[in-house]
Order: structure tokens, then sequence, then C-alpha cells
């Protein structure tokens, strides 16, 4: 499905690119005119163009990244104020020709793609110029409203043409459009305005001296601007890197994370994390020395970067011993391929002093996650890795595991000191507020029940129950006085109440045990239509676990005595889930869960009201 | 107008930072026949106007010196700017076939570099130029580019010149600043007894 629109996307591109360039080589065809000019002429074209093609090797660099800006359109303008289109097409046409060769790896079509868009901008400079009364020849300084005018046509038709080529290359949703980017370049726009009145000037008054006047300053700018960036990469790249081993650091690895993981969701692309923990790196530390210690630390960086250099890894050291891969479109199973190679290559490498640990070679514990639709941030994915990883400690050490929910499933006991645990941070609420303290028993009833019915793992049914136990630990923090509140909240009490998700989040958070409850904990209150709160996911971006725990908490919501709602009977309240499925409630769980309560419950109660009666 | 363009580069080469080092090691195929294709273009201009075969014929040999030395450029075409002066070369190498063997001179642009030159061209035998008139092929391509003040010297080039110097820029610039550094590669080997 996806290949297929990649290839859609391939041919929109080649049409759009075919025809712009036809229609350009047309244009110019139609326009040009090479027998008019005199050898003075000539000499003046070779001199544009040398200074054109001079201007484009020498580009003036931006700093953050590589954004730079070329004099270019500068040179054009000035040429077509003066000495019109028909200089200044062939101009275009000799600084492209030298562009063809020079640039040979680029392509064909993007030459003739360039070659045409310039042309489409000379020419509607041109006629929007003399539309607005501007005279060819001399620059009018008492009108500068044509030049204006030209300068904006000449850039709209190039930011449109380039638009419209990102659009069909499929590029435009990873953001390489946006209005920012648009209000920056239009200050270089107008310094290019500038330039080419500059320039323009010059040429009238000192033909070739003023040219080379301009050229120089620019080229010794750009030389200026150069230096200026490399000085600025330099020092960007110490703060990003790490000093031991050269890898990037903590924080930048981090912060790819996050762009990986938007652009991986966003594009549906496969992203993997993989997670390395050098085996027995203290007892390594112990009997060789710190300083040894560093040693290999240095060398196993050396050795991940150079595994990785020919592929688009990020690789980092993550903390002391341990090193994060960060692999964009690659799959599991292929990331488990080329990390479990370069286990086997590292546990042959020798190393001075690993006679010493007890595999007697160099080992490290790899967890590998990918990222799945359910998970909502970067932080999970490191999560699910760091799990995975513990679990290869666990297995014996040296091998590398993929994130699976089976394997990390808790043991009958460990499960039980869980729920102990959460019991006890529980019982709080028996004092503050007892409505919380029973709700979150009836939904952890509930949720006890509902896994059974749901076709779900060991795992993810042991995090529904706890999170169901634990959801609303956040409220204890929202004052007894709106939680008790009987009359109806004022808006900056229900934004408090809105907190307590995030709360809750951050209570738990301090117990690295419970980090997998934290999607439910944090997005329970989020729905299906994106109107929820903390941050309005939608459908199936919030976390099956989440919008299942959502579905069971409204229920008993509704249908237990609240300070501030009135009450609703279980048949009203499952009429109400059904009414609300697909809007508030994802539609399969709302559904199972409105099957389950007529039939465990309903009847139930039907029953005994017979009996009753 | 080879000499200054050899001479900036060279400056420019010192300027940032390279050395003479690197025209050591200078590895060109076929250098040998660079001396052979001096001699005799110097022995033209000495006997054209002295020996009746040799003014016949030089047209015809000026082509031919061309060709050797386009051959030498694209044997040489690896070496970096190389096939920038080929370029060049080809150029100036077009224009004088299509005008019978002599470069076209274009008069405006010539006309301050003296009475006697410009008499010389109008009589055809000045060097290997002629002057431009209606019926020249591609005269675009001839000697129509003026140095005048400030440039140091006058003189009058054509376009294939100014790409023959951006190539020898660009090779010089390689040779002196780029060759500077991996040095160590080009160190003898030991040779063990």
């Amino acid at each position: 499905m996806f290949f297929s629109r990649c290839l859609k996307v391939k041919n929109y591109e080649k049409l759009y690119t075919s025809i712009i360039s036809l229609s350009g080589i047309f244009v110019f065809w139609l326009e040009s005119n090479f027998r008019t000019q005199s050898l003075e002429d000539w000499v003046l074209v070779y001199m544009l163009s040398g200074s054109i093609t001079l201007l484009n090797f020498f580009l003036i660099n931006l700093p953050p990244k590589d954004n730079s800006f070329s004099m270019d359109s500068a040179v054009y303008l000035a040429t077509l104020f003066l000495y019109g289109t028909h200089l200044a097409l062939i101009v275009l046409l000799l600084c492209s020709i030298v562009e063809l060769f020079s640039k040979h790896k680029m392509s064909l079509w993007r030459h003739l793609f360039n070659f045409s868009m310039y042309c489409f901008m000379i020419l509607g400079a041109y006629y929007s110029f003399s539309l607005f009364d501007g005279q060819i020849g001399d620059i009018n300084i008492r009108n500068l409203f044509p030049y204006m005018i030209s300068l904006v046509v000449y850039f709209s038709i190039n930011v449109t043409l380039m638009f419209l080529f990102f659009l069909f290359s499929g590029q435009i949703f990873r953001g390489a459009f946006d209005m920012g980017v648009l209000l920056e370049s239009t200050v270089s726009y107008f310094v290019t305005l500038l330039l080419s009145l500059v320039l323009a000037i010059l040429l009238n008054e000192q033909r070739y001296f003023g040219l080379f006047l301009f050229t120089v300053l620019v080229t010794l700018l750009s030389f200026v601007f150069r230096k200026f960036l490399k000085l600025y990469q330099h020092a960007s790249e110490q703060a990003n890197k790490d000093h031991l081993t050269g890898l990037y650091n903590h924080g930048f690895f981090k912060e790819t994370l996050k762009e990986k993981f938007s652009d991986a969701r966003v594009l549906h692309q496969p992203l993997c994390l993989a997670l390395i923990d050098l085996d027995d790196f203290k007892k390594y530390n112990d009997c060789n020395g710190h300083l040894r210690g560093d040693e290999l630390l240095k060398f196993f960086g050396d050795l991940l970067q150079t595994e990785t250099k020919e592929k688009n890894y990020v690789v980092a050291r993550y903390g002391g011993e341990e090193f994060a891969v960060l692999m964009p479109s690659t799959t599991k199973e292929q990331a488990f391929l080329f990390l479990n190679q370069l286990r086997k290559k590292v546990n042959d490498t020798y190393f001075p002093g690993v006679e010493y640990i007890p595999y007697r070679c160099l080992s490290f514990s790899c967890g590998i996650a990918e990222y799945e639709k359910g998970i909502y941030d970067s932080g999970e994915l490191i999560h699910r890795a760091d799990q995975a990883m513990y679990y290869a400690k666990a297995q014996g050490k040296n091998n590398v595991q993929i994130y699976d929910e089976k394997n990390i499933s808790l043991s009958a006991i460990e499960f039980k000191e869980d729920l102990d645990a959460m019991e006890q941070q529980l019982k709080i609420f028996l004092s503050k507020d007892v409505y919380t303290y029973r709700h979150s028993k009836r939904v952890f009833t509930y949720a006890l029940e509902f896994s059974e019915m749901l076709d779900l793992n060991e795992h993810e049914k042991q995090t529904l129950i706890l999170g169901a136990l634990i959801h609303d630990i956040g409220k204890l923090e929202v004052p007894r006085d709106i939680l008790n509140k009987k009359e109806k909240l004022e808006p900056h009490e229900w934004e408090i109440v809105k907190k307590h998700v995030t709360w809750g989040k951050e209570i738990l958070a301090s117990d690295r045990r419970f980090d997998d409850l934290l999607p439910l904990v944090e997005l329970h209150h989020e729905r299906y239509d994106g109107k929820g709160y903390p941050y309005g996911l939608k459908g199936e971006e919030i976390p099956k676990l989440a919008r299942i725990l959502c579905v069971i908490d409204s229920f008993d919501a509704m249908t237990t005595e609240r300070p501030y709602q009135r009450t609703k009977t279980f048949e009203e309240a499952v009429v109400e889930l059904r009414k609300c499925a697909g809007t508030q409630f994802d539609p399969v769980y709302a559904e199972t869960f409105a099957e389950m309560i007529e039939t465990k419950y309903l009847s139930h109660l039907k029953s005994k009201c017979l009996i009753d009666v | 107008m080879v000499y200054d363009g050899i001479i900036l580069s060279l400056l420019i080469g010192f300027f940032r930072g390279g050395s003479l080092k690197g025209l050591a090691n200078m590895k060109l195929r076929g250098g040998w026949l660079f001396p052979i294709l001096l001699g005799i273009e110097i022995f033209i201009f000495i006997l054209q106007n002295k020996i009746e075969v040799v003014a016949r014929f030089s047209n015809g040999l000026f082509l031919a010196i061309y060709v050797i030395g386009l051959v030498f450029l694209w044997l040489n075409r690896h070496q970096p700017g190389f096939i920038v002066i080929f370029a060049g070369v080809l150029l100036n190498f077009v224009v004088m076939s299509l005008n019978g063997g002599r470069m076209p001179v274009s008069l405006e642009a010539a006309q301050f570099l003296g009475h006697e030159y410009i008499e010389a061209l109008k009589a055809g035998v000045y060097g290997k130029h002629e002057a431009i008139t209606a019926s020249t092929w591609l005269p675009f391509l001839g000697d129509i580019i003026p140095l005048s003040p400030p440039y140091p010297r006058q003189q009058v080039i054509s376009i294939g010149d100014v790409i023959m110097n951006v190539g020898a820029f660009i090779f010089i610039q390689h040779l002196m600043v780029d060759g500077h550094h991996d040095q160590s590669s080009h160190q003898p080997v030991h040779e063990g007894r």
C-alpha cells in the first residue's frame, strides 16, 4: 500500500518536472535571440556569466543548518533592469551549461527544471517590470515601484514552482515548507533587491570594474560567512558530542529521537531504537582501573561509529556504559540482524584486560524496540527498548532481544506485590476523598472482569488492571474543596481537576516499576474524536489500554453518586456508552463493554428484581 | 595572459598556505609533448615571415599543435582542472579551425593596442591572428575581451583563454594546497637490503 503510494508520488514528480522543463525550454526558444548582440555585448555576457558562476560557487552560508543564499538573482535582476531579457537569457543559458558540467552528478531533469524555473522567473520579472512602466536601460530612482513589483513576481514564481515541486515529490510532509521559512527568506529576498539595484548602478557607471567590485565583495563575504559557519558548527558539535567517545551525547540523542519519532509517525515509516549495555563493565573497571575502563568505552564507541558509518543511524552514548542506536526506516528484524552481527564481531575483538571478566571477551546486551501505532511518545519507545535490554541481561547477558510484551509480564507474586503497593498509595484517599477510593476500586473490578473478555496478552492484562486501580492517583493533588464541591465547578476549578492526569503521571514516574502504567494514567481522559485532554490525541494515536480504561472509567462515573452530576442507571449508562461510541469512546471497546455489562450485571439485576416481585 | 593566470594562481596558492613542494609531485601523462609543441610554435613564429613554405602551412600547423595539445589534455583529464583547460582550448580550437586556422580578433577591442598592431592585423600576418569581419564564423568565441586599466596589462583575449586560465588556476591550487596535505603518501618506501 505504502509502496504503491510512493510510486504514484514519484510519477507526479516526474510529470511535473517534465512539464515545467519542456514549457521552460519552449518559452526560452520563443523569447531568446542570439543575433542582435554586438561583440561588446558578448564580452558583457561572459563577464556576467563568470560572475554568476563564481557567486553560485561561493554561496553565503547561514547557520544553524546548511541554509545558504546565492547572489545570482541579484545579477540576473540587475542585467534585466539594464539590458533587457535577451542578454539575461543568454547569460542564463551559459550559466546553466557551466552548471550542467560542474554538477554532473545531479540528474539532467533537475538541471532542466532549474533552467526553466529561472526562465520563467526572469521573463515574469521582465513583463511585470514593463507593465508598470519600468524603463530598461537606466535606473530611475524617482520610480522604484516597478523594481519592487518585478522582484515580488520573480520570487513568487520561484516559491510557487518550488512549493509545487515539494508537494509533488512528497517532501511537504516533512515541513520542508513552512511559513517561518518563508518569512525568513523574505528578508534575504529584500537584500537581493537592494543588491541588484546596487549592482545595476555600478554596472551603469563602470561596467566591468563595477561588476568586478561587486563579485569580489560578495566572494569575500562568502569566505567570512563560511568561517563563521565553521566556527558555529564546531561549537555546536562540541555541545552535542560526548567528550570521551566522540559519539553524540544524551541530550542531543533525545532531541533527535523526538524528531525522528514524529517523522516516523507522520510518514508511517519504521523506526527502531536499540539500547546497548556493555556486560560486566563494573567488573572490568574494578580489575583494570577507571582509566582502562575509559579506554574501553572509547574503543567501543569507535567500533560503533565505524560499523554504522555507511548507514543513516544515529549513535550516542546514552549513559555510563550504555549506548543507544537510532535506526530510521529500519524494521526490528533488520535491526536485530545488524546488532547480532555487531555482537558477534565484538565478541571476536580482543581488548586488553578482558581476561578478568566472566565471559573472557567483550560482550554486550541489547534491547530493540520498534515504533508501533500505540506508542504515543518517544519516552515510551526508550522505555520499551530499556525493558528489552533488561530482559536480555536476565537471559544471561551477551544477547540481543526485541521488545516483546510476553517476555516482560510479571509473575503472580510480583503482580501481587505491585497491587499491594498501589493499594497502599490509594489508601490515602480513604481520608481525603472516599469517593475516588471507591471509584478506583470499582474500576479495578470492572477492569479485572473486562480484561478476561478481551484479546489481551498477559502483560497487557496486568497493566490494565494495575492502571485501573491507580488511574486517579493524581487527584491527591486536587484540593478537597474542589473534589467534594456540591455545586457545578468554576472554569478554573475544572482546569485544576483536569490536571490530575499529569500529576498522576508524575507521582507514578518516581518508581521505574510503574513506567508501563504511565500512558494509562496520563491518557485515560483522551477522547476518541480528539477532544479529550491533556493532548487531544485522536483515534488510534491513543494507546489501546488507555482507550479501554476510558470506557470503564466513564461508565463508573456515570453510574455512581458524584458531587457534580446526576446518577444514571445501568441501562441508561449502557445506552449512553453506545451513543458516544465513536465520538468519546473507541467504538469496538465501548460495544464489548456494553455487552459485558448487559450479560453480567443487567440480567443479574433483572432476575433479582423478578425475585423481589 | 597565460603567465598572468599562473602568477595569480601561485600568489593565491601561497596566500592559502600552500607550498611549491606540491608542484614537484605533478604527474602528467605525455609531459614530453609540451616542449616539442612549444619548439614548433616558436619555429613558426620566427620563420613564417621569412620562408614562404612555412607561411603557407602555418595555419595548418597551428591547428595540428592544437590537436596534439587537446590529446595531451584529454590524456590527463583526471587531474583536477584539466577538463576545464580542455574546454577552453577546445573553444579556441573550434573558432580557429572554422576561420581557416587563425584566431579572429575584434578591432574595436584591440583599438588601444596600438596603430601598428591594427595595421598588421588588417594585413593578415600577425602571429596567429586575424581581424573579425562580417564573414567570420562564431565571432563571439574570438579575441573580443579587452583587458584594460586597472588591469596592469593591455591585451585582447578570448573566452577560451579565460576558461583555460580558470582550469590552470584550479590545477595549481590543487597542487599547492591539496597536494601539500597528503605529502606523507608520497614519501619513498624504505627498501630493505
